[in-house]
């Protein structure tokens, strides 16, 4: 559903120097995949994430969604297409503060067609397991819980494909895994989950990682037997599950 | 995006951010009620003026003795020119002329009744007067042919004279007042008629036979003036011009030569006015639309100040699906939003403003809806030049960057 072909970036950083990002990028990404990208940082992984999400346009090159053309979409296409088919995991959560968890969830759906954006919003947050927290400010959710509501806001559109750009590196271990859990758990139910990491740890959850190194692709292999955070979740030491449940 | 969602997601943003959209706001409140309250006090004045040429009548002029301007009818030129003669000619030879009211005139004239004195102006009228004026008695009865041709000492008067000599209960037909030194007979008592165009009392008058005031009370064989109505249809200032050519033919005036008499019509009044309320108004609306201005341009700030802040959340909301025009429309929205609700509060305080200067002064203030309207589309205008820019800058925001870190 994803296919990149050549894909370069390259920035302008002033006085005439330049910064290729990505050098021709060739990717394909099927429906149902649990992709790990992962590099060091500075290797163009975020880059990456950001064109095939169509937040960003590529220098040069071709992707194609669903089969369609969108590195030469305009701007009004380029955000239809972000609002129906993707949803986005940031690790600073990018949550707006002072709104509550509804409110936060309700965003995508504000640039949809879609009519009763309440209802859909609650159902996103209760399948995340935040019913109780639906109204909510950021600042009084725990980091964990932050993250659950920027993820509840990635799928309440529906997308086919969501991406997440180092979700769990603001986390500490426990609401990382929790987090990882609830991906494996999209991705089951046929998401098509692409997440950027640094981490080996945790880009051994996923079904293929690809790892990226000064704008090219090095390695790009099935992940034969991916772990399952549930799992993980349950080996945590209870001392550590009472202090994040305090 | 649909327009009712753009608008309610301006609303939360501005309730989100409540000191600074209460900022925002300040400046058109009061922009707006400065507005108001000096349209609302432009329109009084012109209500004024109209319900003083209602008084005048519109489809009558006014003819004085004496030549010169509107706003001083003597200007120095002889008050003498003016016969009953002319009257009947006018009354004969000009078309539509359905009636004529002469007038003697005399002014600062003592009278007395018992020990109360009071100083009035004397008119000598003509029974036509009632008519012509469309003003009648309330009490007894108006001067008569009869009185005319007897030349009785007979007066009317007018309501502000009768509570100078009379005690409020009192019936002052049949008594006898003195008017100089000669006694006269009140025959009955005026309606009350206000302020004149000029802005003089209209009731503090004594009406007397014409022929009894040009024979014994001013002694004179002129009038120092007559109302002429006219029926039926065309412009009045053709008329009175048909007037003109009459009066000049009769007091033998050489073309070139000034009128030695001057003629007042409605429009005139009016014109006159409006000239003294015009400018008065002109300047107050330039002080209102300055504060406006300075209204606005604290908004554009904020909002600046606003898209900085908000960046991320602009970059987020384009992640989610807004696309650059969402995002300008938002922040317009916004803009406009909160001057439309700084107007609705501004009309509110200018209506209070209003409200209280009618109670500390006699000030005419009107509230039209036209200056309501008036009011939602200056803010709603300020809105829209003040968010402008600011909506611009927020639409140009690159999602990636604003949502690095």
């Amino acid at each position: 559903m994803v296919q990149a072909k050549g894909i370069t970036k390259t920035y302008n950083k002033g006085s005439g120097a330049s910064v290729q990002a990505l050098r021709e990028v060739n990717l394909e990404i099927q429906q149902g995949e649990f992709v790990a990208i992962m590099g060091a940082s500075g290797s163009g992984k975020s880059t990456l994430m950001n064109i095939l999400g169509c937040l960003d346009k590529p220098s040069g090159g071709q992707l194609l969604l669903d089969g369609q053309e969108v590195s030469q979409m305009d701007d009004q296409a380029l955000a239809k297409v972000r609002n129906q088919k993707i949803g986005f995991v940031f690790q600073s959560f990018n949550l707006m503060p002072r709104a509550n968890a509804l409110e936060n969830v309700e965003l995508p759906l504000i640039y949809s067609d879609k009519a009763d954006i309440t209802r859909l919003s609650r159902e996103a947050l209760e399948s995340v397991g935040l019913k109780d927290r639906i109204h909510h400010n950021p600042g009084e959710l725990s980091g964990g819980q932050q993250q659950r509501v920027a993820i509840a806001r990635a799928i309440v559109n529906q997308p086919e494909i969501i991406f997440a750009d180092e979700p769990t590196g603001n986390l500490d271990t426990r609401s990382s895994y929790e987090i990882i859990a609830l991906f494996q758990q999209l991705n089951q139910q046929g998401k098509t989950v692409v997440l950027v990491t640094h981490e080996p740890d945790i880009a051994e959850y996923a079904k293929r990682i690809i790892k990226i190194t000064d704008g090219s692709i090095v390695s790009d292999q099935a992940n034969a037997s991916p772990k399952d955070a549930a799992l993980a979740l349950d080996q945590i030491p209870k001392q550590e599950v009472r202090n994040e449940n305090k | 995006m649909r327009t009712n969602r753009t608008i309610s997601t301006a609303l939360k943003c501005l309730r989100r951010y409540r000191l600074r959209s209460f900022l925002m706001m300040i400046g058109i409140v009061v922009g707006i009620a400065a507005l108001t309250m000096v349209v609302s006090a432009g329109l009084g004045s012109q209500k004024r003026v109209m319900d003083r040429v209602k008084v005048f009548g519109v489809s009558a002029i006014m003819i004085h003795a004496g030549g010169g301007e509107v706003t001083q009818p003597s200007g120095g030129t002889p008050t003498n020119t003016l016969t009953v003669d002319d009257v009947d000619a006018i009354a004969h030879e000009v078309p539509d002329v359905v009636g004529v009211a002469p007038m003697g005139q005399k002014g600062r004239v003592e009278i007395k009744y018992l020990d109360r004195t009071a100083t009035t102006n004397i008119f000598g009228v003509t029974p036509s007067w009632v008519p012509v004026w469309d003003w009648d008695v309330t009490e007894g009865d108006f001067i008569t042919d009869e009185d005319m041709e007897g030349l009785n000492r007979v007066c009317v008067l007018g309501t502000t004279v009768y509570k100078a000599l009379f005690d409020s209960t009192a019936d002052p037909v049949g008594e006898r007042i003195m008017i100089g030194s000669v006694a006269f007979e009140v025959k009955g008592l005026m309606k009350s008629k206000g302020t004149s165009p000029r802005g003089g009392d209209m009731d503090n008058r004594i009406f007397v036979p014409l022929s009894t005031f040009m024979k014994r009370v001013d002694n004179v064989d002129y009038i120092s003036g007559v109302r002429v109505r006219f029926g039926g249809s065309g412009s009045i200032e053709q008329k009175a011009e048909e007037v003109r050519t009459v009066l000049r033919s009769r007091h033998q005036l050489a073309t070139g030569q000034p009128d030695d008499f001057s003629l007042i019509t409605p429009t005139e009044i009016v014109k006159v006015a409006k000239k003294v309320a015009g400018t008065f108004n002109v300047l107050l609306i330039i002080v209102s639309a300055i504060s406006l201005i300075a209204g606005g341009v604290v908004i554009a700030n904020l909002m600046l100040l606003s898209v900085n802040e908000r960046r991320r959340e602009i970059g987020l909301r384009m992640a989610v699906g807004a696309s650059s025009s969402d995002i300008r429309q938002q922040f317009l929205a916004e803009a406009v939003v909160i001057t439309l609700i700084g107007g609705v509060f501004g009309l509110l305080l200018g209506a209070l403003g209003i409200g209280l200067m009618r109670q500390l002064s006699k000030m005419p203030l009107v509230i039209s809806w036209a200056s309501v309207l008036m009011g939602l589309v200056f803010s709603g205008a300020v809105g829209i030049v003040a968010g402008y820019q600011p909506a611009k800058r927020a639409a140009r925001v690159q999602p990636v960057e604003a949502l690095r870190g």
